[in-house]
């Protein structure tokens, strides 16, 4: 065992705090007060190479390991970057780029990462349906072959990203009837004839992502947009698991590190019957339970990205494991955070209120905390 | 970074799995009803067995997350040994070997290492546990001796102990960072009673008693280390390194929990399937995999912390010690609730494991402590400049 890191990830990630603390942090609470993606903000994710992390260089990215993904991510949460812009990198990066840079033949990465790198284009993915989220495999949305075309139909809902994005990756079935086997995954461009987005949703937190529906009308899509081969889709699916547990969520583990310091330093002043609040008991605990959550979190996050640069196929309940503990227990904390700011915490202009509202994600997308439970114990009953 | 155990680690477990299983499981459940002299037996020949395999030299010595992979295997099939173990090899033993003379070394470690004798560590009274401003135990230096008086209570392995750790004032005036030293007190030391071994709720049996000191006289050689006055800060040392135990103990008692709960949650049906494919049945068995799971990882990462003399260590292991001390209470209340009416029956398993969990937030500073001590840190590193 060694939890340390190296010197270069450690160079890299205080290089990374120190930007997006300067440059990024101060326009990020205003786009999430008035729910406004901020093209400036993923100007700047570009500028640092954050978009294109873990893409190899030959494709425009930074060729970052999992490892060194989760430290950007901890150090741009940590730094204040609101969830909705870490919500949207990740999305980017994670569920699109990544998924062509691992499932992609060659034309398909030199087409579409290096542009997902600068963040030129944004990407996003669909997966979740109206009709059913984590039970993914009883997906509707079909795809048809016709000579070298596929032809979509569906739709897709609460679509991180949809608005803006230029790049689609999409999941089909190519016949319901297999199930999870017959699911395929699409690349698919706006440009495309037949798809087309719905108007942001109103969201209770992650606000300045923009998140949508996403129609398939008779959509054309070239045989070449097919990734990773016919009825594969299912195990693509499950694979973007192993970015979606660890890096994906490395900016909330930040973010929790930023209100732990965020209450210290209220703690620290505020003061209430003649002595500063980190004196009462009540205040203390809550101090210490976000400590303690903070370093078990941190632990589980980068077990996953530790057994990854190393080669080992991701444990499905140690993923569970890390989903379940990080929500739950991660929204209890951001509520205590808003108890610890008293009154202060309840308006926007302290961010443990946009956190709590953040945090709320972490127990459902993705899995929810419930399906967690249940992968975790049917492994248990087997 | 690197979250695999090595191979020598992984080869360790599984052997000291098999012994835990083979040797002293058999004999876990006896201890509860057992007579005080009956079980004082068997734990010494518990510590002997451990001994044989090494075990209790591996406690002695540097490689902290060795003495944590195999001490789960012990916790998790006896609680009460595993306790005991450390009581006297961590608490006692670790002390001695980081602190003391090298006649002192000699004296003390290879008996403790073979089993042969059994350390305890005194520091509790009835009017100070948490805050030691409040200790009465006082050691008076006169004529080139010592001479202690004062009355320690629950001292774990007090009742079959041959050496004690006691801590007590020769300083008062200097306050608790100065005034305080460790003695090396043998059990036959005249002036020295052990008391009639306490009935605890759960643990029972690791024996714990309270010990009186009345007129003890001792020479500069019960010094620990021979020195004066540093008590305080070899205190904070053993208690690190206690509060690891701990956590170790708690995952032990944790995973023995989930392994009874879900071999339990297996066999029993009830509206003709295994109650663990209900979904809120099931959902205890994960929460159980949860907290195991990651009370672990956070003791390996305090192991290596201490190990790696980070100065992050101590609290550390307060986060692990509360995490899996809470952790352990929460998930034997689970496993109760798994079994139904036949887990709250003498003889259960978890009814002991249950009694058996609910030490650890209790001892070495209990959970409020833990939290004062962690919150203090993390508000130090934030005040306003």
């Amino acid at each position: 065992m060694d939890f340390a890191i190296s010197d270069e990830q450690r160079m890299f990630r205080d290089t990374v705090y120190r930007f997006a603390r300067e440059e990024i942090a101060p326009l990020c609470e205003e786009a999430d007060l008035n729910s406004e993606f901020s093209f400036e903000v993923w100007r700047k994710f570009g500028e640092m190479g954050l978009l294109g992390l873990p893409v190899p260089e030959k494709y425009g990215g930074s060729g970052a390991d999992f490892v060194t993904s989760c430290l950007a991510g901890e150090a741009v949460g940590h730094a204040g970057v609101d969830g909705g812009h870490t919500l949207a990198w990740g999305a980017h990066t994670y569920l699109c780029a990544a998924n062509i840079m691992q499932h992609g033949t060659e034309a398909q990465k030199e087409k579409y990462l290096p542009k997902l790198s600068t963040g030129e284009w944004i990407g996003c993915m669909g997966l979740t349906e109206p009709g059913c989220g984590s039970d993914a495999a009883a997906l509707t949305t079909t795809a048809v072959r016709k000579g070298d075309k596929y032809i979509l139909n569906g739709s897709k809902t609460f679509i991180t990203n949809a608005p803006l994005a230029e790049v689609f990756i999409i999941f089909a079935t190519l016949d319901k009837a297999k199930k999870h086997k017959g699911i395929t995954t699409f690349i698919v461009e706006r440009g495309f004839p037949g798809i087309s987005t719905g108007k942001p949703m109103h969201k209770l937190g992650c606000r300045a992502s923009e998140t949508s529906e996403v129609f398939l009308e008779e959509c054309e899509v070239p045989v070449e947009n097919c990734l990773g081969g016919e009825g594969n889709g299912w195990l693509i699916a499950l694979g973007g698991v192993e970015w979606d547990r660890s890096t994906l969520v490395a900016p909330f583990l930040g973010g929790q590190t930023f209100i732990l310091e965020s209450c210290a330093r209220y703690a620290n002043q505020r003061m209430a019957f003649n002595r500063p609040i980190r004196e009462f008991q009540s205040i203390q605990n809550r101090i210490a339970d976000m400590k303690v959550y903070l370093e078990a979190a941190r632990l589980a996050v980068y077990r996953i990205a530790a057994s990854k640069d190393s080669g080992v196929a991701l444990n499905p309940l140690t993923a569970a494991v890390n989903k379940m503990y990080l929500g739950d227990r991660g929204f209890e904390m951001s509520s205590a955070a808003v108890d610890l700011f008293g009154g202060y915490g309840y308006i926007h202009d302290y961010p443990v209120e946009r956190f709590l509202r953040d945090a709320k994600l972490g127990q459902l997308g993705g899995g929810t905390s419930d399906i967690m439970r249940m992968i975790v114990a049917r492994f248990m009953m087997m | 970074m690197n979250y695999e155990l090595s191979d020598a680690h992984k080869g360790l477990r599984a052997e000291m799995g098999k012994f835990c299983r083979e040797e002293i499981a058999p004999g876990a459940a006896l201890f509860d009803e057992a007579p005080p002299e009956e079980a004082a037996a068997r734990m010494r020949s518990n510590l002997k067995k451990l001994a044989g395999t090494g075990f209790l030299n591996l406690l002695l010595g540097e490689d902290l997350l060795g003495s944590c992979v195999a001490g789960e295997e012990l916790a998790r099939v006896c609680p009460s040994t595993y306790l005991a173990a450390v009581s006297s090899a961590t608490a006692f033993g670790r002390t001695v070997k980081r602190f003391s003379t090298d006649t002192q070394q000699e004296r003390y470690l290879p008996l403790l290492a073979a089993g042969e004798r059994i350390g305890a560590f005194a520091c509790t009274e009835r009017e100070a546990g948490s805050d030691l401003a409040g200790m009465q135990t006082a050691a008076e230096g006169k004529d080139g001796r010592w001479i202690l008086n004062g009355e320690k209570d629950l001292v774990t392995n007090a009742p079959l102990a041959d050496f004690f750790l006691v801590l007590a004032w020769t300083d008062r005036e200097a306050g608790l960072e100065r005034g305080m030293t460790l003695f090396l007190i043998d059990r036959e030391a005249i002036g020295m009673t052990i008391g009639r071994p306490l009935e605890t709720m759960g643990l029972r049996g690791a024996a714990t008693a309270g010990i009186r000191l009345e007129n003890c006289s001792v020479t500069d050689e019960a010094l620990l280390g021979g020195s004066v006055g540093a008590g305080w800060d070899r205190m904070q040392a053993l208690l690190e390194e206690i509060k690891l135990a701990l956590s170790v103990l708690c995952v032990g008692v944790g995973m023995a929990c989930m392994e009874e709960s879900t071999r339990h949650a297996k066999a029993k049906k009830a509206f003709g399937k295994p109650i663990g494919l209900f979904e809120g049945v099931g959902a205890k068995l994960a929460t159980m995999f949860t907290l195991n799971d990651i009370g672990r990882m956070m003791t390996c990462r305090a192991a290596w912390a201490m190990e790696q003399k980070d100065p992050e260590g101590p609290v550390l292991a307060s986060c692990a010690k509360l995490f899996t001390s809470e952790a352990a209470g929460r998930i034997a209340d689970l496993a109760m609730q798994v079994h139904g009416g036949h887990g709250y029956l003498k003889g259960a398993a978890v009814e002991r494991l249950y009694r058996d969990a609910r030490f650890a937030e209790l001892a070495y500073g209990t959970s409020e402590m833990q939290r004062a001590f962690i919150a203090r840190d993390s508000l130090d590193r934030f005040r306003a400049a």
